[in-house]
């Protein structure tokens, strides 16, 4: 049997068939002006409920008891979920003895639940077959193997978001252990820098803001986002929630995405299909793509799946400013807050009512039109396959008839759009670019290795981090990095990865981990639970209500605004930073928050490290960038960073200080900073400038200002 | 976007050619493209855009633009459009040179009003504060699959770098907001949201013995890496830590160093953000940067109008008229254009001791560079409730702004998206405000 065969068995005899069954919702009632029970409390959660779900009744050191689901172990963080949707993440010392073992045994059952070794070293093997068959044809060969100190820092980058502490970087480079390699890989897509790292990647890609429209709190869009990358959801299920999401984004996180562009429904669909197909449709919104095939019409017809949905409750809306009305005392812009809040919500009508625009100019419509649902196709034989079946008779049900055929094995491109992003995030390019226009696969730089590679990722279920364990074990990724190739010329590849400069948040990650080690591991934000202070309970709406929610939510977030440090500048919400760490409270210094760049605010303000960075704007996908500037050299020689790095309360300062020899310095420093050990000529270069005028803050600021650093190699 | 490896530039060649055609290789914010610069420069050999609106009136007069922003939405009733009757507002009109009216809240831009053009047409559909700001900002509606530049950025694109070290955009008072677009993050203005503080972190914190100490380390650490084999993105770096050195060693930051103007200057801008942010702007034009924007808060009077108007119109109605003087006796202002723009304008009737947003019609203000002086371009009705001659759009204000700064406008591009687009979204420019 070949080793793809043997992982596609073990696949369906571990994981069952690839027929997927979702969940089935029932229609709605129309609007009314009353606020309707949280969906989260009544509906099971679909990706916990999906896997094997651990219940267990968790006691503390006082004796409290609480019964909860097991989601998630990171380092010394557990999440636990309780029957009423909400998630809680705290540091396991609280816990009797008996229950932090019983949270270990269910990390490794999900550890043993994940591939074996062999199925992924199996897997890893043959795409380096098929990589090294294709450079080949082509006369080209793949890179000689990373040396163990270029693996290390890439690795630590890519699964954890960071590099290592000099003692992390010693234990794995002293190691004799000949699969240290693959062991590591493990240790670290299980530890809570994954997490981190993939919320970046995701953020990125889905837009995670702290405020929607008027400046309404989204954070428990990021807290359902966080809980379900601690449960290690897989990535199907995760846009199958995004995507049929009812109820109001402060009860249901996963509403958050659709909500987004609440406002604008029709770019939220154009959007949507970018984002999880990778299909540009945005032209075809106003006239027929100039470029591509779709029409104005087959963007409508897919539109009108969501053209029952409604984000918004003008009815609430409405009713609580009647409400308040009468009451003149209270404050004007804090109910204009509470009603906004509670009418932002996710809700399908009994009528699809999507017509055709106002100038539509093509024959086989006329403005005003009704349009009925029909999904797109790329390719004749698409519209055979059962996916395609759908019902579009129930106006209710159109999202979730929708979402099932996206998030379907079978749809043409949701697999490989997710698979080509994961293999762009370990390499640095997509086998086919740009990633988020991929309706001619013909383009891909190896069509065969997209193949391959969406294979893994249905094998996998989109369980992205078993997808991420494959490629991260291939020999094409421990292989030297190649210079950015000049895609003018010819195609790459795939000799290896290629050089990157660290995105904005491993640079910041990694400076954090400089200055307070693993400590900010364990600094988690939850802004969440703040939010839901805003909601109004289920009933009619009264103005004593509406006065508890105003009074819950000053309460909530009182002190806000404080903790973030740095001027006012566009981006990032300080709104309850103040009482949003769960655990560890987060160090500030230099009036930075050292924090991972997951637990600040969503995106940071413009004039903050990891805006200057490149970290994107969040208004569209895919936003982040990694481009020069001198303020960001500026910044990192000479601004609240440089300092940061270069001072003695620094973590990799205060260990190089530790050391007995001025040798013995530059090492540590070589390996807190870069995760190497220094050439002879290097420590010759940098012992000799201590003994010249220079501290080790000075080395360290130097090495933290290398290209070095800077990139990924 | 990730810009090393934007292969969708790479994808349509003729797209490709037009959208880096005049990408500047070296700015302030030097974009990481090495593989396309090359392209560029093949490119912009063969050849340059030719404006079709080259040799119009006004064409490439304004070599610079300061653009002032009023946020809130600026009553047109209430300061360049005064009216008589049921709608006049808590102040006087007053006859101000030039021949125009004014209103007595703009006592000093009376004084310099025969140098200003004034276009009382202005009209749009926005009546939200964010959406409005956009569109005057861009020249574009908002929407949520795509994100327009400034003009600062356009002029960036066709024209290429204003200085040589400098930025070439810079957004004092307010975040940038990502104002570059669908074009390269480098191109987005620089944000300096405090005059006052100027360009941050130009000095380094350790003296300047060991600051020489760590670049010779540096230098010496670093050789290996970022050495001759290094690949293009870190060379990119390499040439940005040089630029960097350069730049605290060189003079040109004092552009943005407000202590270097005399006390009598700072004293005559008045001490208030705004005042400070128009001296800065015309610091910087004067030191080469080609688009400042400055944005002025507190204009959505929606009630204790005449107090408001008195307070915030006119720190403004100071400060204008001193940036116009200045601008002047300097010799800059027929090199310069200075616009004044808003959100929208405000309802005809007073309500409450105010008015409500209302984008049907309002005011804006263009100075400088080859426009003409002391000229109303276009007027509303007699309520000010409605234009009463042809409107002019936010998009044709841009259309306007550009065709002074000699930008190619009615010309299309094609984004990295593949998206054609043109300056102020296809309007023309109006034409009639040029001497």
């Amino acid at each position: 049997m070949t080793p793809f065969l043997r992982l596609a068995l073990v696949v369906i005899l571990t994981f069952g068939g690839l027929a997927q069954a979702a969940p089935k919702k029932t229609a709605k009632k129309a609007a009314e002006p009353v606020i309707k029970a949280a969906p989260v409390a009544t509906r099971p959660v679909v990706a916990v409920a999906d896997r094997a779900a651990i219940w267990h009744t968790w006691t503390d050191k006082e004796g409290r008891k609480v019964d909860a689901q097991f989601c998630g172990l990171s380092g010394e963080f557990i999440t636990i979920q309780t029957r009423d949707g909400r998630t809680y993440h705290f540091k396991t010392d609280i816990l009797v003895p008996e229950d932090v073992v019983f949270a270990r045994q269910c990390l490794d059952r999900s550890r043993t639940n994940s591939f074996s070794r062999e199925i992924i070293a199996s897997a890893a093997a043959d795409i380096d077959r098929l990589v090294d068959a294709v450079l080949k044809a082509n006369q080209q060969a793949r890179n000689a193997p990373a040396t163990d100190e270029e693996f290390l820092r890439r690795i630590y980058l890519d699964a954890a978001g960071r590099i290592p502490t000099a003692k992390e970087a010693d234990a794995f480079l002293a190691s004799a252990a000949p699969d240290k390699r693959a062991k590591l890989i493990d240790d670290l897509v299980f530890s809570p820098g994954y997490s981190m790292q993939m919320f970046n990647w995701m953020a990125d890609l889905l837009r995670v803001k702290d405020t929607f429209g008027k400046g309404i709190p989204a954070f428990t869009f990021e807290d359902w986002l966080k809980t379900r990358l601690a449960a290690n959801t897989p990535w199907d299920k995760m846009v199958f929630e995004m995507v049929t999401a009812d109820g109001r984004l402060c009860d249901n996180g996963a509403t958050g995405f659709m909500l987004f562009d609440a406002e604008m429904p029709l770019d939220g669909v154009s959007n949507l299909m970018t984002t999880f197909l990778g299909t540009n449709m945005a032209c075809a919104q106003c006239h027929d793509h100039p470029l591509a095939d779709w029409t104005q019409k087959d963007f409508y017809q897919m539109a009108a799946f969501f053209g029952a949905t409604d984000g918004k409750d003008e009815g609430v809306l409405r009713e609580i400013q009647r409400v308040a009305k009468a009451d003149s005392a209270v404050n004007k812009a804090a109910v204009r807050k509470i009603a906004e809040m509670n009418a932002f919500r996710l809700e399908d009508g009994k009528k699809q009512a999507l017509t055709l625009p106002k100038d539509y100019k093509y024959k086989d419509g006329k403005p005003g039109d009704p349009v009925a649902p029909a999904l797109i196709a790329w390719a004749k034989a698409d519209k055979s396959l059962p996916a395609y079946n759908v019902s579009a008779k129930d106006p209710a049900a159109l999202r979730d008839e929708f979402a099932r055929w996206l998030t379907s094995p079978q749809n043409p491109r949701f697999a490989t759009n997710i698979a080509n992003r994961i293999w762009k995030k370990a390499f640095g390019l997509g086998v086919i670019e740009p990633i988020n226009d991929i309706d001619d696969l013909s383009q891909a730089s190896s069509p065969e290795l997209l193949a391959h590679l969406t294979f893994i990722m249905k094998a996998a279920k989109f369980d992205l981090r078993e997808v991420q364990r494959v490629i991260y074990n291939s020999q094409t990724y421990q292989g030297q990095a190649s210079p950015t190739p000049d895609l003018g010329k010819a195609k790459y590849l795939f000799n290896g990865p290629i050089v990157r400069r660290l995105t904005a948040e491993q640079a910041w990650d990694s400076l954090v981990v400089t200055a307070v080690g693993t400590y900010a591991d364990n600094v988690l934000l939850r802004r969440g639970d703040d939010m839901k202070v805003m909601a109004l309970p289920a009933g009619k709406v009264t103005m004593a209500e509406v006065r508890n929610a105003i009074d819950r939510t000053k309460k909530a977030f009182a002190g806000s605004g404080k903790a973030a440090g740095g001027k006012k500048a566009s981006g990032g919400s300080t709104l309850g930073l103040a009482n949003g760490y769960e655990g560890d409270k987060p160090v500030t210094r230099f009036s930075l928050l050292l924090a991972r760049a997951s637990e600040l605010p969503q995106p940071s303000a413009e004039t903050h490290f990891l805006r200057l960075w490149g970290q994107g704007d969040r208004l569209l996908a895919d936003s982040a960038t990694n481009d020069g500037s001198v303020p960001q050299v500026l910044q990192m020689m000479n601004g609240s960073v440089g300092r940061l790095v270069s001072d003695t309360r620094a973590e990799a300062v205060m260990a190089a200080e530790a050391a007995k020899t001025p040798e013995a310095q530059v090492r540590s420093l070589y390996l807190s900073f870069l995760a190497r050990r220094p050439t002879a000529a290097e420590l010759t270069a940098a012992t000799r400038s201590l003994g010249e005028g220079l501290a080790v803050t000075d080395l360290a600021w130097v090495l933290a200002n290398t290209r070095e650093f800077l990139f990924i190699r | 976007m990730n810009l090393p490896l934007s292969a969708d530039l790479l994808r349509h060649p003729e797209d490709r050619r037009r959208f880096l055609e005049k990408c500047a290789k070296f700015a302030f914010g030097l974009s990481v493209l090495p593989a396309f610069a090359r392209l560029a420069e093949a490119a912009e050999q063969k050849s340059a855009v030719k404006a079709t609106n080259a040799g119009l009136p006004g064409f490439g007069k304004a070599k610079h633009v300061i653009f002032l922003q009023l946020n809130g939405g600026m009553s047109h009733i209430d300061t360049f459009d005064p009216k008589a009757g049921p709608n006049k507002g808590p102040g006087d009109i007053v006859s101000a040179k030039g021949d125009m009216q004014l209103t007595s809240y703009l006592s000093e831009t009376a004084k310099v009003s025969d140098k200003i053009t004034v276009i009382r047409s202005m009209t749009a559909k926005v009546g939200v504060h964010a959406s409005a700001a956009y569109l005057m900002r861009t020249g574009f509606e908002q929407r949520g699959s795509i994100q327009h530049p400034t003009l600062g950025a356009w002029a960036q694109h066709f024209l290429g770098s204003s200085h040589k070290t400098l930025p070439s955009s810079v957004a004092v008072n307010r975040s940038s907001n990502h104002g570059n677009g669908w074009f390269p993050a480098a191109y987005s203005p620089l944000p300096i949201l405090n005059p006052e503080d100027g360009l941050l972190d130009t000095k380094s914190p350790v003296g300047e013995a060991v600051v020489g100490k760590r670049a010779a380390l540096l230098a010496q650490l670093d050789a290996g890496f970022g050495g001759k084999a290094a690949d293009e993105n870190v060379k990119a770096y390499n040439e940005f830590y040089e630029t960097t050195f350069q730049l605290m060693k060189s003079t040109d930051l004092k552009a943005f160093d407000l202590s270097a103007e005399p006390a009598a200057t700072r004293a005559r801008y008045g001490k208030s953000k705004f005042g400070q942010g128009c001296l800065l702007a015309r610091r910087l034009v004067e030191n080469g940067v080609r688009f400042v924007e400055v944005a002025h808060g507190g204009w959505d009077m929606h009630a204790s109008l005449d107090d408001r108007m008195e307070d915030v119109g006119g720190d403004f109605d100071r400060v204008f008229a001193t940036l116009i003087q200045d601008l002047a006796a300097k010799g800059l202002l027929d090199s310069t254009l200075v616009v004044v723009a808003t959100e929208f304008g405000r309802t005809a009737r007073l309500e409450g001791g105010g008015r409500g947003h209302h984008p049907l019609v309002f005011s804006t203000v263009l100075a400088g560079a080859g426009v003409r002086r002391g000229y109303v371009h276009g007027a509303s009705d007699a309520k000010g409730y409605a234009p009463a001659t042809e409107g002019v759009s936010p998009g044709s204000l841009h259309a306007t702004i550009a065709h002074a700064a000699g930008l190619p406008v009615q010309t299309e591009i094609m984004t990295p998206a593949g998206r054609p687009m043109e300056i102020g979204n296809r309007a023309k420019p109006q034409l009639g405000v040029f001497s």
